[in-house]
């Protein structure tokens, strides 16, 4: 029997035709023992990088090709490039087809053809049926004519009405040409049982139901994957066809593997080699990192890192990094490496990263290892604002034909597979909508019977079982490619011969077609450029310390160890601080009492996925608390542990327990780590598991710590947290809460500048500066710039709200902060600078405002009618205008007015004066809604002598009850969270006009006053007052919506003024439940302590959904 | 009552209960429900609350001719002269609300001036008549969505204070028109009565029309056909007063319980004998007497010319020519067809979009059949552009073409066997052609075979032509067989070896001529 290859299979990258995933294409036809295998995706090549690493793994020959479609109407053409060169031509045709056609398409045309060069080996696939013969008998000798012999005509038998007439016309059209023909069976799946599934994508693609698809969908189940066997019978007539496809194995000598990186050549400066130029840079910086000389530890380490980059060759990397770094510096862009590169004292010395070794524990193998033979992985934090700057800059230097960005493969989550299935399969949109889960339903991968119930639908309906078996199969196909957020892939060569170039959907962006996992097989240099918000406000904070306080720090030089900023972190005055911010973060504070460095470190990593599934929170906290004995089980695991209370905390931990417990090198320490992070797809975690828990044993530990240390690194892999990277944000933890302490008001200003970021609204943020006696002051168009500002006020420390009270010594703030005009929601930049350019000695009224400013920000008033600045001047009459107010609210020009003849000279009479004279409480609101915040009141003070007529208690007062009594408190939802499972705790943030207060509400309640708790902005709680080590809860048993007592304030509604960025009702997070697959342990920990739910909700998810490999779970 | 705007699932309409609990209308379905999950939330069906308003408006028809749809939910009635019929405005409102709400309708309604006074009244006043030349003083205390003006434009004004209608209308007009555009203005314009606001009718008013009501509803049969024989009598009187002939005539029913039957028919040429006008609603009347069902009775008919021609003596005389060119209009010949044996049984076959040789013709009643449905559409044979690749065709090629067109077989049957009679046959396995097979008790034996063309069924569950889930097997695969006789046969076997059974069962589809 002769062999076969199969050398045009579709992926599921072929979006919404091919109905497998790559690895299950490569892993079957390895199964059923073919010769070979192509996948061949539609003007793509998104999926040949998966099939690759899959066919390794089988030990399978693979073949990376593409299947070309024309616009012009010639047949798809299938291509295999045979070597280096040829993959580059292929790559460049597809890059030219992407980039004219708009983002997830490719325009090509026969005539492109011609880059691909004479002796390109390629098919032309024979149209289904039985074609018109001599139009391809035209294309064929056309090809014949262009690129010789390499030429072939795929023939593929269907099972269709007339294959033996169709094989026949093939070998004709073949002879006839004297081209050779190719057996192949178009594959579109890996096994006939994904007919359903290709028949449903089908019907996504061309937006039809099953019902009315009829013969657009297959007319049966053999387009999958057929062994030698079955091919040879369907081609007895033609067995050289079959043959054919062996030979173009022969002819094809390229792999995927040949993509060798070369690093980007870096000028090595005056050193003779990029290596000399590292090590003179590192030379350098440790002098300058260490003025008194540097301590063994730190110049040992540096020795052994630049031996082990010597010998990997990968100097040029860390100059690539390098000079990246120093541009963002000199252009006083902050930037700060983050990340396992905070593993190297390389790093910290040529200041990529600012970990100091010394304080450090390093674990270099942790980030490059020789047994990996991968890149190195540094990502590097750039303030939020200015990165674009640092892109820019890379484009500029390598040029966009060598930069680009790498993609996200944007999978099927189980909503979007349920909703698309539902509509194929005809359900209604109610329907479906029930089924996905309302807002806080479930929604972990597959549905689960009972939530069917819920939804009103019997679990048993033959078609809803189909529906969701195939919803279930359709969860982590590929929808499309999108970018990276900030995933750079530099060459030496064009990037457009590495990997095809896509648009992408920002303008003056590219993006390649492989994502960070492909790259990381490959083996190809990335860099990640990231965004971070906090870096933009400190940068802020840095330089108004300079301007307004004379005092010059930089993030590194600020004081270190003050022990009043981790008095106030205990505290929980954590608002606005980088990372400690969350809710659950600040029940945290107080457990774990951070009172050095290296226990922010842990504070950091410690409410993670990682740890709480590795079931270490808690013993950590009993054994800091003092409640449990510090025990080791050997010495050696002491100087691993001891820092952690011999509980290991992060992966760095771990690994160190596989090197000094069973034996490991560090080089497979690494593997194991990561083996772990990708156990579901590779089976070599057996291995690990056996070596690893044998090794201990003969070390002379208890099989049974084995066995548990064992787990626990089982369930760091994919969600630990390296110590370095914990200790990169740690350091801009203490910043911030160090400017906090001192400068609230530089730190409030700072924030509100740098907004969008952090957990908290402007409404917050302006709040928690009062109460640290700050003056904030209104946004005036006679004095405010776009940004707030800080103005001469009064010493801060006088002013301290009764809670903050210890600070009075602390607090250095003498400015007050002038709100910017930022703040007016729908207000633009330009407008602002045509205000304040036209400002002179200020505007005398509204109609001053607008005859001088003249049409200027009439742009906006498609925004609704809220965008345009007189308009918000006269909603918020006597809020943002301040001084250009007269006292009484003024109708100025309108966008309609503009509209309709902006040159209108408007006499007096024409004026209308007619805003009626509003209640204080009518300003507020209408603060609020202008600048979702407001300086003269808190809405609820206004109702308070109705509230506490009702018995309700002001926030404040919260800390003088017992625990146990019964109490009433109204407020502002400001925060609403439900973490974990749809049985789960809600939390609740009311804010009143004095403080907060923490609501829990159990199962119980919550289905009781569901509406109200869901759906009110202003609530009134009754309930048991519970308080542990100063965090404060109120348990809620009765829930009323207080919102008709606002409403008596003004006729306008609140809306969403004011709500934290933590609402969830607004902003529904992504479940856990569905990211963190074994869910079983995670769910037991936080049945244990209820409230580490919600700090898992609001950093987890972007954490969780990097380390998860996209779209690569087998089912 | 949901509905889907801007991409979301959205409430529109409430029960008082729902209000209760806070829902309000516009907010999202998925928000409703996570609040309240027991919600029971029906899809909006704009068609049929139109179709329903429609039949209100028809039946609005006894009040006054001028019936028009104002939006979703209103209806607006010109009764200009009308209402001394039904003893004054008051009057008229009263029977009007009285007999809606009697049919189950909650219905508001005003009468005014103006058409935009009415409705500001209606909507959001207490109802009733506002005396002639009131209209402002009516409307002074209402808010200014009373004018029917667009939320922005209400919101906009509510920002300044200005919340009821008496706000703006002693408002200089100008700067009220600078700031918010023409809207308010003219609307406020309308409402008062300055600006003339023409109702669009939904039916012109009929060329002539003669009523009669009933203070006891009649039902049979034979007194609608007297009736209308009477009122066409009136009408012929009418037509020939201005020699004319009827074109179009509508006959409608107005039964007790407020439901409008209307029946059209045209005519192919001016037409006014009586007899004749009532002979065309006969058919119809006899046709449709399971459709008509005349309740508790008729209270109101009315027939109507609603087109009339020229009346051409020459035609009256009418030769065999029309009648031929009647006969050859295949619908006509359905329309007679169907009147006498009923339209569901007159039937053509439709081809269906289907894979199963036998679902892909469906038999269905032949009025519905529009022509352009009796041809399957998208898909065309694969078209190669390769005519602009500039390449002329060469020789060899042109032979292979000419040689393949003369040999492509007929694929199917042009009649199946309904359904397939199994057959005895014994075949390769796995998937070989048969050797020979037995029908009808008599043994073939096959000399040529082309296939297998390989169908398999729809796979999920509720499909029309689904294999039902007891069977096993059901991929199909088809073979043209000749016998030694030279007869053609279509077999197939059903149920892949292995794959799906282990002993697949062989049925004969069809014979080819």
């Amino acid at each position: 029997m002769t062999g076969f290859a199969e050398l045009c299979a579709a992926s599921n990258f072929s979006f919404l035709r091919g109905a497998s995933h790559p690895e299950e294409l490569a892993m079957t036809a390895g199964a059923l023992g073919l010769s070979g295998l192509a996948v061949c995706d539609r003007n793509s090549m998104a999926g040949v990088v998966r099939a690759h690493m899959a066919a390794k793994e089988v030990g399978l020959r693979f073949v990376p090709g593409c299947r070309l479609a024309f616009l012009d109407g010639t047949p798809d053409l299938i291509v295999w490039p045979q070597d280096r060169s040829a993959y580059g031509r292929l790559t460049r045709l597809l890059t030219t087809g992407n980039r004219r056609a708009p983002k997830g398409e490719c325009h090509l045309v026969a005539d492109d053809l011609a880059v691909l060069e004479e002796g390109f080996p390629m098919a032309l696939v024979l149209p289904a049926g039985l074609p018109e013969a001599d139009g391809v008998a035209r294309v064929l000798t056309r090809l014949k004519g262009e690129f010789g012999k390499s030429v072939r005509l795929a023939c593929s038998l269907p099972r269709g009405p007339s294959d033996r007439r169709r094989l026949q016309l093939a070998a004709d059209l073949a002879e006839a040409c004297g081209v050779p023909l190719l057996a192949t069976n178009d594959v579109l799946y890996h096994a006939p049982g994904r007919r359903p599934l290709q028949d449903v994508v089908t019907c996504i693609r061309l937006h039809e139901r099953l019902e009315t698809a009829g013969r657009k969908l297959q007319v049966n189940a053999e387009r999958h994957l057929k062994d030698a066997e079955d091919m040879s019978r369907l081609f007895d007539a033609a067995p050289r066809a079959l043959r054919e496809s062996l030979k173009i194995l022969d002819e094809v000598s390229f792999s995927l593997d040949d993509l060798a990186y070369e690093y980007p050549e870096e000028p090595a400066g005056e050193s003779a080699t990029p290596q000399a130029e590292l090590e003179r840079l590192a030379e350098e910086g440790m002098r300058r990192r260490y003025p008194a000389g540097a301590p063994e530890k730190v110049k040992k380490a540096v020795a052994h890192e630049l031996a082990l980059v010597e010998q990997l060759q990968y100097a040029p990397y860390f100059l690539t990094v390098y000079d990246i770094v120093r541009f963002a510096r000199s252009q006083g862009i902050l930037c700060q490496g983050r990340g396992s590169a905070a593993n190297s004292a390389v790093c910290f010395c040529i200041g990529i990263t600012e970990v100091d070794p010394e304080r450090a524990d390093l674990l270099f193998e942790r980030f490059i290892s020789p047994e990996r033979r991968e890149p190195p992985d540094i990502d590097v934090d750039f303030e939020h604002e200015r990165r674009e700057e640092v892109i820019q800059y890379i484009y500029r230097k390598y040029g966009r034909e060598r930069a680009g960005l790498a993609a996200t493969v944007i999978t099927y989550r189980s909503r979007s597979a349920l909703r698309e299935v539902g509509k194929v399969f005809g359900l209604s949109e109610d329907a479906i909508g029930a089924l996905s889960g309302t807002v806080w339903g479930r929604s972990s991968a597959g549905t689960e019977d009972t939530q069917v119930r819920e939804a009103g639908m019997d679990p048993a309906d033959p078609l809803l079982t189909q529906m969701l078996a195939c919803a279930k199969t359709l969860i982590g196909f590929p929808r499309h490619l999108s970018q990276h957020v900030g995933g750079f892939v530099i060459t030496r060569g064009r990037l457009d011969e590495v990997v095809p170039i896509q648009n992408a959907a920002m303008e003056d962006r590219t993006v390649i077609e492989w994502d960070k996992d492909d790259l990381d097989s490959l083996g190809i240099l990335k860099i990640d450029i990231l965004a971070l918000g906090m870096l933009s406000a400190i940068r802020k904070v840095l330089e108004m310390l300079r301007a307004e306080y004379d005092v010059d720090y930089s993030i590194a030089s600020i004081p270190a160890e003050e022990p009043e900023v981790y008095d106030m972190l205990c505290r929980a005055d954590s608002i606005g601080v980088f990372q400690v911010e969350s809710r659950a973060q600040m029940t945290m504070l107080p457990r774990l009492c951070p009172k050095s460095f290296y226990d922010l470190v842990i504070e950091v990593a410690i409410v993670r996925p990682g740890p709480i599934q590795g079931d270490m929170v808690h013993p950590y906290l009993r054994r800091r608390q003092g409640l449990e004995q510090v025990s080791y089980p050997s010495k050696a695991l002491e100087a691993v542990l001891g820092k952690t209370m011999g509980v290991p905390l992060f992966q760095e931990q771990a690994m160190k327990i596989a090197i000094v417990a069973a034996g490991f090198t560090p080089g497979e320490a690494d593997k194991l780590r990561r083996a772990m992070a990708t156990f579901r797809r590779v089976g070599t975690i057996g291995t690990f598991q056996t070596k690893m828990i044998e090794g201990m044993v003969q070390n002379g530990y208890e099989r049974d710590f084995a066995e548990r240390c064992f787990r626990q690194i089982e369930g760091f892999g994919e969600y630990g947290f390296p110590e370095s990277h914990a200790a990169s944000f740690a350091l801009l933890v203490y910043a911030s809460a160090w400017i906090k302490a001192h400068y609230p008001d530089v730190f409030c200003a700072a924030l509100l500048n740098s907004q969008p970021m952090g957990f908290y609204a402007p409404a917050q943020l302006v709040r928690d500066a009062r109460e640290h006696g700050v003056e904030v002051r209104e946004a005036d168009v006679n004095l405010s710039g776009w940004d707030a500002m800080l103005e001469p006020g009064m010493e801060a420390a006088k002013h301290l709200h009764r809670r903050h009270g210890e600070m009075k010594d602390v607090v250095r703030s003498t400015k007050a902060v002038r709100l910017g005009l930022r703040m007016v929601k729908g207000l633009r930049e330009e407008d602002v600078k045509t205000i304040i350019a036209l400002r002179g000695q200020g505007y005398d009224s509204i109609r001053d405002l607008w005859l001088r400013t003249g049409p200027v920000p009439a742009g906006d008033h498609a925004s609704g009618g809220g965008g345009c600045l007189p308009l918000a001047r006269a909603r918020s009459a006597h809020g943002a205008v301040g001084s250009a107010g007269t006292g009484k609210g003024c109708l100025a020009r309108s966008p309609a007015a503009v509209r309709h003849g902006p040159a209108l000279p408007i006499s007096g009479g024409n004026r209308m004066r007619t805003c009626r004279r509003c209640c204080p409480g009518a300003h507020v609101m209408a603060d609020y809604r202008a600048l979702s915040l407001s300086l003269k009141a808190h809405p609820v003070s206004f109702v308070r002598g109705a509230l506490s007529e009702m018995r309700v208690l002001p926030c404040r007062d919260l800390d003088r009850i017992r625990s146990g009594r019964q109490v009433t408190v109204a407020g502002l939802v400001l925060v609403r969270q439900r973490p974990g499972s749809a049985k789960g705790v809600i939390f609740l943030t009311l804010e009143d006009e004095g403080g907060v207060a923490n609501i829990i509400v159990w199962p119980k309640a919550f289905e009781k006053y569901r509406p109200l708790i869901m759906g009110a902005r202003f609530l009134k709680v009754t309930g048991r007052l519970q308080s542990e080590s100063g965090v404060i809860h109120v348990v809620a048993d009765h829930v009323e919506d207080a919102t008709p007592l606002l409403a008596r304030l003004s006729d306008m509604s609140l809306e969403n003024a004011g709500l934290a960025r933590a609402d969830e009702v607004r902003r529904p997070v992504i479940e856990l439940s569905e990211k963190i697959k074994p869910a079983s342990r995670l769910a037991q920990l936080v049945r244990e302590v209820p409230e580490l739910r919600q700090d898992l909700e609001p950093q987890v998810p972007k954490q969780t959904l990097k380390a998860l490999p996209g779209g690569r779970n087998f089912h | 009552m949901v509905a889907k705007i801007r991409n979301a699932q959205r409430i529109i309409c409430l029960t008082a209960s729902a209000r209760a609990l806070g829902l309000r209308s516009g907010e999202a379905l998925a928000d409703a429900r996570a609040r309240v999950p027991s919600l029971l939330a029906e899809e909006a069906t704009p068609r049929e609350d139109a179709l329903l308003l429609g039949f209100v408006a028809d039946w609005c028809d006894r009040y006054t001719p001028l019936v028009a749809i104002d939006g979703d939910d209103g209806l607006f009635l010109d009764i200009t002269g009308c209402a001394h019929l039904f003893g004054g405005e008051e009057a008229l409102l009263a029977d009007a609300l009285d007999r809606l709400e009697r049919q189950g309708f909650a219905v508001r309604g005003a009468i005014a001036d103006t058409p935009g006074a009415a409705w500001a009244v209606a909507r959001y006043g207490d109802g009733g008549s506002i005396a002639p030349g009131q209209q402002e003083e009516a409307l002074a205390s209402l808010p200014l969505a009373a004018l029917r003006l667009d939320r922005e434009a209400v919101e906009g004004l509510e920002r300044v204070g200005l919340s009821r209608i008496g706000d703006i209308a002693t408002r200089p007009r100008a700067p009220l028109a600078n700031r918010f555009g023409p809207d308010p203005v003219r609307r406020l314009d309308q409402a008062f009565g300055r600006e003339g606001e023409p109702i669009s009718p939904r039916f012109a008013a009929p060329l002539i029309m003669a009523e009669r009501r009933f203070f006891e509803p009649i039902g049979r049969m034979e007194d609608v056909s007297a009736v209308v024989l009477s009122l066409a009598g009136q009408l012929s009187d009418a037509l020939e007063r201005r020699v004319q002939g009827g074109r179009a005539f509508e006959l409608a029913l107005f039964r007790v319980d407020g439901a409008v039957q209307k029946l059209a028919v045209g005519t192919s040429r001016p037409l006014r004998v009586p007899k004749r006008i009532l002979a065309l609603f006969a058919e119809k009347l006899k046709a449709d007497e399971s459709v008509l069902d005349a309740g508790y009775g008729y209270d109101l008919v009315r027939l109507a010319v609603l087109e009339a021609q020229d009346e051409d003596p020459a035609q009256l005389d009418l030769g065999g020519q029309g009648v031929a060119e009647a006969e050859a209009d295949l619908a006509g010949l359905i329309d007679r067809l169907g009147a006498r044996l009923g339209l569901d049984r007159v039937t053509r076959l439709l081809p269906v979009d289907r894979h199963l040789p036998e679902s892909q013709t469906a038999l269905v009643p032949a009025a519905v059949v529009r022509e352009d449905a009796l041809a399957w559409t998208g898909f065309s044979s694969v078209v190669l552009g390769c005519d602009d690749l500039g390449l002329g065709a060469s020789g060899e090629a042109g032979l292979l073409q000419t040689r393949q067109s003369s040999e492509v077989p007929l694929e199917r049957p042009l009649r199946l066997l309904n359904p397939a009679e199994p057959v005895e046959a014994v075949a390769m396995v796995p998937e070989g052609p048969p050797l020979r097979f037995r029908w009808r008790r008599t043994l073939y034996r096959v000399v040529r075979s082309e296939g297998p063309e390989r169908i398999a069924p729809p796979w999920w569950v509720g499909a029309p032509d689904a294999p039902p889930s007891t069977r096993e097997g059901v991929t199909r695969d088809y073979f043209r067989i000749e016998d030694d006789a030279g007869r053609r046969f279509w077999l197939y076997r059903e149920g892949l070896y292995a794959r799906e059974t282990a002993t697949p069962r062989w049925y004969l589809h069809g014979v080819f001529a």
